[in-house]
């Protein structure tokens, strides 16, 4: 299983420096994105993971708690996160 | 430019003023306790002030603010200066460069409370009644710190980290607001599209705002994301649809995202659609989550490699280092360096030619080539340097934002020319001025909405911002429209801090020019914003430190114009070699309209010693240098000289007399405020092809300071000529 890692900043110079290295990952079974380091993240990276989540085999995303409160507050959690809480369990902190 | 660029500008500014501030303390300390130099040091924790609040560093402002504030005191004459103040503000200013290089994230919030208490006490209005910043804001952390958890605080670039930190941040009380969602609430649904993510742009900065007006997140949109090998990054596929309590307006969402224009399309009501997706030209209709790559088939560049022939070995790789475009890094001083050789390559060219021309062997053909080789290395050079002002023009958005919060009026901002380049030096350095512009502008020209509707205005205020090239310099304006320099009032505030004397009758002109004054302002009540009356004279000394200068044109009622005009590169500039008496000056060819030698019946008399010529039936005041220079032995009559015709701005046309002209090149400019120190009238020096020393001539302040003593001396002959 490939393994992605995202940088502390996830802008745009990151996110389109990545793409084609998750492209290039594509058919190789599911892919695993690292963004426990992730400190930033705009739109473009968050977009691309939900697209990486959707594509072929999907990907598993093993998101900081930035990462992680960032797409709860966005509505994205449900979306980007397999083991996504109820909602108002003890807040998100993972 | 991105945030982290203009964040980085806004940390070098900060160190220079810092420097300056602690330059000046210095000064105090060493006995020098003038109110020039006070006034540096409350300058240079203004600037800093100003700043921090414009980044959102709540505890580095709150704390400025109290230091600004005795400091002011200090200034003022109602806090007594002495080695124990001295000492106070020095320590003041080390917990003020931790505080910056905290914001920075080179360390910790200091802990300033007792500090802030000690200064409060100093203050004039000592013993009690502190000002309102102290208590509330420090104990928050800095809004650029990612203050959550275990992350390390990577924290270079404020915008995405101060959206994460507020997004985290703010989670308790936004929950608390929002998850008894019962009472009612509004739709809105926010689609970002291409442009709304460029140039260091990030919408979600904007969903924050949302968010942070008490918005909460209903669903996201994620329907329109093609699958990964299809994806545009340049796209916005992302869609909200946000509940908003009741009691926020409209008006409060769409000025979140005006300064995006139609970058980011927004739908109001319960019952209105998702705005569309607005994909890159040759697309086909949006494609559906589960469709195939069959759109791919004309997606952009950045997704040209199929899976199935891409190489196995990227994945691999090791997460790619950020590498965009065609650019590369220099360190500065690098480059510096390098114009600095440049610049010594002109004069030794200039002494090459002279020195063979004395030996008889001019205007070889190698030595034309080695003109034109020189000229284009300098070209190239100063190319190197420039950079579009465009950089500076993106930090005004935030800034207004930020001043819409804190004055609650709104601005729109309209911008041209963002594209015209001109040297890093001087782009770096005019921040500062134009920020406080912009938050004088929007503090003091702009009216409150009611004020401006009874005016028969716009409720919301437009500031204008525009750049272009003009005969060799750079023109920058800051226009507003609104209620213009109230004269009488400028006046009467200036009478009162007696800076004018109370019978003197002054033109509009010298009126508004008496803004520039230190210590002036006529604003009421002190606030974050402005009014302590530091910003302007900062401003006028920046433009001036940039060899630019500044003119106000203001009409009551419909807007203040202030426009700076700048030189395009302070190293090198094209020179008119003249002499006068026994000096040897330069006149920027940038000034020079003709010259010419005139005839005798051209010329008339007005007054006891002045003259004027007429050139093609428009009459020019002449102007003799050898006064302004103080040359022994010129040609003092115009008819035995020779006129250079000088455009200025302000002051129009005027005739210089001088005795010959021997020369036009380039010339390197070496600042005579960093070898002497400013002399007016005199924009620098440079270093001649002989070894000689000349004075280059500032042509604009020459003129004006000229016409000035004269217009006063014998007011009303001007007009009638």
């Amino acid at each position: 299983m490939p393994t992605i890692s995202l940088p502390p900043r996830c802008d745009r110079a990151a996110a389109e420096a990545l793409l084609p290295e998750m492209i290039a990952a594509l058919g190789t079974g599911t892919l695993a994105i690292d963004a426990r380091g992730c400190t930033q993240i705009g739109q473009v990276m968050l977009q691309i993971l939900v697209a990486a989540r959707r594509t072929g085999e999907g990907a598993v995303i093993n998101a900081s708690p930035v990462l992680r409160e960032t797409a709860r507050r966005l509505g994205l959690e449900a979306e980007l996160f397999d083991d996504t809480p109820v909602m108002g369990k003890g807040g998100a902190r993972a | 430019m991105n945030a982290e660029e203009i964040q980085a500008i806004f940390f070098a500014e900060c160190e220079e003023s810092l420097a300056a501030a602690e330059a000046g303390l210095a000064a105090c300390k060493a006995g020098t306790q003038d109110s020039d130099t006070v006034n540096a040091v409350f300058r240079g924790v203004h600037s800093i002030k100003g700043g921090a609040g414009a980044f959102g560093y709540v505890a580095l402002q709150a704390y400025t603010h109290t230091f600004e504030t005795l400091l002011s005191d200090v200034r003022d004459g109602t806090v007594a200066i002495g080695e124990a103040l001295i000492d106070l503000l020095l320590r003041a200013l080390d917990t003020l460069s931790d505080h910056v290089a905290a914001a920075r994230g080179l360390g910790e919030t200091p802990d300033d409370a007792a500090l802030q208490a000690e200064l409060t006490a100093a203050m004039a209005a000592n013993a009690g009644a502190a000002p309102p910043a102290p208590p509330a804001a420090p104990a928050a952390s800095p809004a650029a710190v990612i203050s959550d958890d275990d992350e390390a605080p990577e924290l270079s670039d404020f915008d995405f980290a101060a959206m994460l930190d507020d997004i985290t941040g703010a989670i308790g009380q936004n929950d608390a607001a929002a998850e008894p969602a019962t009472d009612a609430t509004w739709s809105v649904r926010v689609r970002p599209h291409a442009d709304a993510m460029r140039n260091g742009s990030e919408p979600l900065l904007m969903m924050r705002e949302i968010i942070d007006l008490g918005g909460t997140c209903v669903a996201c949109d994620v329907g329109q994301i093609p699958p990964l090998d299809a994806i545009d990054p340049g796209t916005g596929y992302l869609g909200w649809h946000f509940a908003l309590p009741a009691d926020v307006g409209e008006a409060a969402v769409r000025e979140i995202f005006d300064f995006v224009g139609d970058e980011c399309s927004l739908a109001f009501g319960d019952d209105a659609a998702m705005p569309p997706v607005r994909l890159p030209a040759p697309r086909v209709a949006a494609p559906a989550p589960a469709q195939p790559a069959a759109a791919a088939s004309a997606s952009p560049a950045a997704v040209a490699s199929d899976h199935d022939d891409a190489p196995r070995a990227a994945a691999a790789a090791p997460p790619a280092p950020p590498a965009m475009g065609q650019s590369i890094r220099i360190e500065l001083g690098k480059l510096d360096k390098l114009i600095d050789a440049v610049g010594e390559l002109v004069i030794a060219q200039a002494m090459m030619a002279q020195r063979l021309a004395g030996d008889g062997q001019a205007v070889t053909e190698e030595l034309t080539m080695l003109e034109g080789l020189t000229r284009d290395i300098q070209e190239s050079a100063m190319a190197i340097r420039a950079q579009p002002i465009g950089s500076v023009f993106s930090r005004v958005p935030r800034i207004l934002r930020e001043l819409t919060a804190s004055t609650g009026k709104h601005v729109r901002l309209e911008v041209s020319g963002e594209s015209t380049e001109l040297d890093k030096t001087v782009i770096e350095r005019l921040g500062e001025p134009l920020t406080h512009l912009i938050r004088n502008a929007v503090d003091h020209g702009i009216e409150p909405a009611e004020a401006r509707i009874a005016a028969g205005k716009p409720a919301e205020g437009t500031l204008t911002l525009s750049a272009e090239h003009k005969s060799g310099r750079i023109l920058i304006r800051i226009a507003d429209d609104g209620r213009g320099i109230d004269r009488d009032r400028v006046l009467a505030k200036a009478i009162e801090k007696g800076l004018v004397a109370p019978d003197a009758t002054l033109s509009k002109e010298e009126i508004d020019l008496l803004i520039f004054a230190p210590g002036f302002s006529t604003a009421q009540q002190i606030t974050n914003v402005s009014g302590r009356g530091v910003g302007m004279d900062v401003v006028r000394q920046n433009v001036k430190d940039l060899g630019g200068r500044i003119t106000i044109e203001s009409e009551p009622g419909s807007g203040t114009t202030f426009t700076l005009t700048l030189p395009l590169t302070l190293a090198i500039s094209d020179g008119m070699v003249v002499n006068v008496g026994d000096q040897t000056l330069v006149v920027p060819l940038a000034n020079v309209v003709e010259s010419l030698r005139p005839d005798p019946r051209e010329v008339k008399g007005l007054g006891a010693s002045r003259a004027m010529i007429n050139v093609r039936g428009r009459f020019i005041p002449v102007l003799p240098l050898y006064a302004a220079v103080g040359a022994i032995g010129a040609v003092e009559r115009p008819e035995h000289g020779v006129l250079i015709v000088v455009e200025t701005e302000g002051a129009g046309r005027a005739a210089l007399l001088v005795d010959a002209i021997c020369d036009q090149r380039q010339v390197v400019i070496k600042s005579l405020d960093t070898h002497y120190r400013s002399v007016e009238g005199v924009a620098g020096a440079t270093i001649l092809g002989d070894g000689r020393v000349a004075l280059i001539i500032d042509v604009d302040g020459l003129v004006a300071q000229s016409l000035a003593a004269n217009s006063l001396a014998d007011s009303g002959l001007f007009e009638a000529a």
